[in-house]
């Protein structure tokens, strides 16, 4: 389902300076498979999500969603892209914390303009199925971390989604907070998604529902 | 097919714009006060430019004055008789007419005679004649404009006025009509009654008159014919239509200078907000962009956001703007702007801005704001949004 070839992603900080964030990197997710990137940070396991989630493109080298080649597409493609098969959920949410938790959930299907009945009822099954619905309407700056993070994968969820993409999911997160949202992965990998996790966090290591780990160092698989 | 209105996108450019409550309020306001400041000056002008034009229009081809050491004197009735000898001169009037200052008010009115069996120079004077009560009284009356009698009144005038002549007596005279010209400019300040009623107010010989208007049958001889007058009465100054039309346009001009200034410090204003919000977002707006991006909007889907969060700040702004011109110009008689416009006149009664509907000067505006302000939201958010998202949110 997704193949990176031989991939390289290198960032110019300035003209001599660039920073070598992947390093001929080459794996291979299967369909409902949920695989953990583990590695310090730096090791370049955000910037193989950034990859697949089509939010910037390799230096060289070829990333392959479904047969499709997502590292060359221009920028309004990769946007729909995005929209059609990705549910990112951020290190820091990326929420806009002046808007209610109902307002972020529906913003990815704003542009499709949806029927508001539609819209509703996506709206209510994700609220639900990430236990947020008490808090439909509330600012999400007033909000926890942790109900922030559940509005941050109701959001991921509501295009429905056939992979999901977290980086660094529980590192704002308390021990409890953390095991709460593992609860959740489980119900996503039980709706056949394809998830990708970037961690260094214990927890998810050896956890029963994870398939596999790749272990990344100084931008390379080892 | 048409395709449905975007209400989600919509809604979300208001919230975006009440996010950001005091910036927005602030440049609202802004715009708001300049769209009001420049529609008014276009307003004004508009107005004042319709009654300067329709003045001009109603004035004498020519106009003889006899002129003694560059003083302008009383001139003798019959050099009608001379004038009318002249070949293309069609009429010739003697004119008895004069400024008349009441102290009381600080005003001058114009006292303008007229006869009964004399044709009228202008088609207003002819109505007056004709339609009021002026010619069919026994007593001395009189016929005045709108401005004058709310002038008289304030003063506790309503039915008659003691005009004090040059020998200090007083002359009577009953109200017994209200006119209004074809402009106000003309009519407003103007008191019209019987020739011999103004002999008599400013000590003038029945043989005199003021001046003497020519009509002429070809208008493009107006020149030759106002030299051959010349010729007749070389102690006399002829003043011609154009000549008249320049002074006016003149004086427009000079006042014109003072609104282009006032244009020019509103357009400059308005273009440092449009600077300032062209150059740059704030690092939350940035980032507030990185997300819609990543979470799979276009950036054609960020720029129609922006688009409508300019356009509704600009097009309310525009809207009430233009509305408070308005009100201001018309209903309120612009305070303070029409003082600057007809300040020359500050001896003569005031008199109120007509209304002229113009769709020109409502789409000059338009385009002189609206537009500049929504690609000064857009620019800046085009810049970022085709950026790579991940770029942007880090």
């Amino acid at each position: 389902m997704i193949e990176l070839k031989n991939v390289t992603k290198s960032y110019e900080i300035n003209k001599n300076n660039i920073v070598v964030a992947l390093n001929d990197v080459s794996m291979k997710i299967g369909e409902g498979e949920l695989v953990v990137l583990r590695g310090a940070s730096g090791s370049g396991k955000s910037s193989v999500l950034s990859l697949i989630a089509a939010l910037s493109k390799p230096t060289t080298g070829e990333v392959i969603v479904d047969t499709k080649q997502i590292s060359k597409l221009p920028d309004n493609f990769a946007s729909e892209y995005r929209r059609d098969n990705i549910g990112f959920v951020f290190q820091k949410y990326n929420l806009i914390t002046t808007l209610s938790v109902k307002e972020n959930i529906l913003l990815p299907l704003v542009p499709l303009n949806p029927d508001p009945d539609d819209a509703d009822e996506k709206l209510t099954r994700v609220m639900e199925m990430f236990k947020i619905s008490h808090k439909k309407d509330a600012i999400i700056k007033n909000l926890s971390g942790g109900e922030q993070q559940r509005v941050a994968i109701a959001r991921a969820n509501v295009n429905e989604p056939k992979i999901i993409i977290a980086d660094e999911p529980t590192a704002n997160l308390d021990e409890k907070l953390s095991l709460h949202f593992i609860e959740m992965l489980k119900e996503l990998k039980k709706l056949n998604k394809t998830i990708v996790i970037a961690t260094h966090d214990p927890l998810f290591f050896g956890l029963d529902i994870v398939d596999r780990e790749i272990e990344m160092h100084n931008g390379a698989i080892i | 097919m048409r395709k449905k209105i975007n209400f989600y996108l919509i809604e979300y450019a208001i919230n975006a714009i009440l996010r950001q409550k005091y910036k927005n309020i602030f440049i609202a306001t802004t715009l708001t006060f300049l769209i009001f400041l420049l529609t008014s000056i276009f307003f004004i002008t508009n107005s004042i430019k319709y009654e300067l034009n329709s003045t001009v229009d109603a004035l004498p081809e020519i106009v003889v004055q006899k002129i003694k050491a560059g003083r302008h004197y009383d001139i003798e009735t019959h050099a009608t008789e001379e004038i009318l000898a002249i070949t293309g001169v069609v009429d010739a009037v003697a004119r008895v007419w004069g400024y008349y200052y009441f102290e009381n008010a600080g005003v001058n009115f114009s006292l303008v005679g007229v006869d009964e069996f004399e044709a009228q120079y202008k088609e207003s004077l002819q109505r007056v004649v004709e339609t009021s009560e002026l010619m069919n009284t026994q007593d001395s009356s009189m016929v005045v404009g709108r401005g004058v009698k709310d002038t008289m009144q304030k003063n506790y005038y309503k039915d008659y006025f003691n005009f004090i002549k040059p020998d200090g007596t007083l002359k009577r005279v009953d109200l017994v009509g209200v006119f209004d010209g074809d402009t106000q400019l003309e009519s407003n300040d103007i008191i019209v009654m019987s020739k011999a009623d103004v002999r008599e107010i400013f000590d003038m010989r029945e043989s005199m008159a003021t001046d003497i208007v020519v009509k002429v049958s070809n208008p493009d001889e107006v020149a030759t014919i106002a030299s051959k007058i010349k010729l007749v009465f070389p102690d006399s100054r002829i003043i011609t239509k154009n000549d008249l039309k320049i002074s006016y346009q003149n004086i427009f001009d000079y006042k014109s200078g003072i609104f282009l200034a006032l244009f020019v410090v509103s357009l400059f204003t308005f273009f440092i907000i449009i600077y300032d919000k062209a150059s740059g977002l704030s690092s939350e707006e940035k980032r507030e962009i990185g997300i819609l991006k990543a979470i799979g909007w276009r950036v054609d889907d960020v720029l129609k956001e922006k688009f409508y969060e300019g356009f509704i700040i600009s097009f309310f702004s525009y809207m009430i703007g233009v509305i408070l011109a308005v009100g201001f110009v018309y209903i309120f008689q612009a305070p303070l702007l029409q003082n600057i416009f007809t300040g020359y006149s500050q001896l003569k009664t005031s008199f109120e801005l007509p209304f002229i509907f113009d769709v020109q000067t409502l789409f000059l505006v338009f385009f002189l704001s609206v537009p500049i302000y929504i690609a000064a939201t857009i620019i800046p958010s085009w810049k970022i949004s085709t950026l790579d998202a991940d770029e942007v949110i880090r």
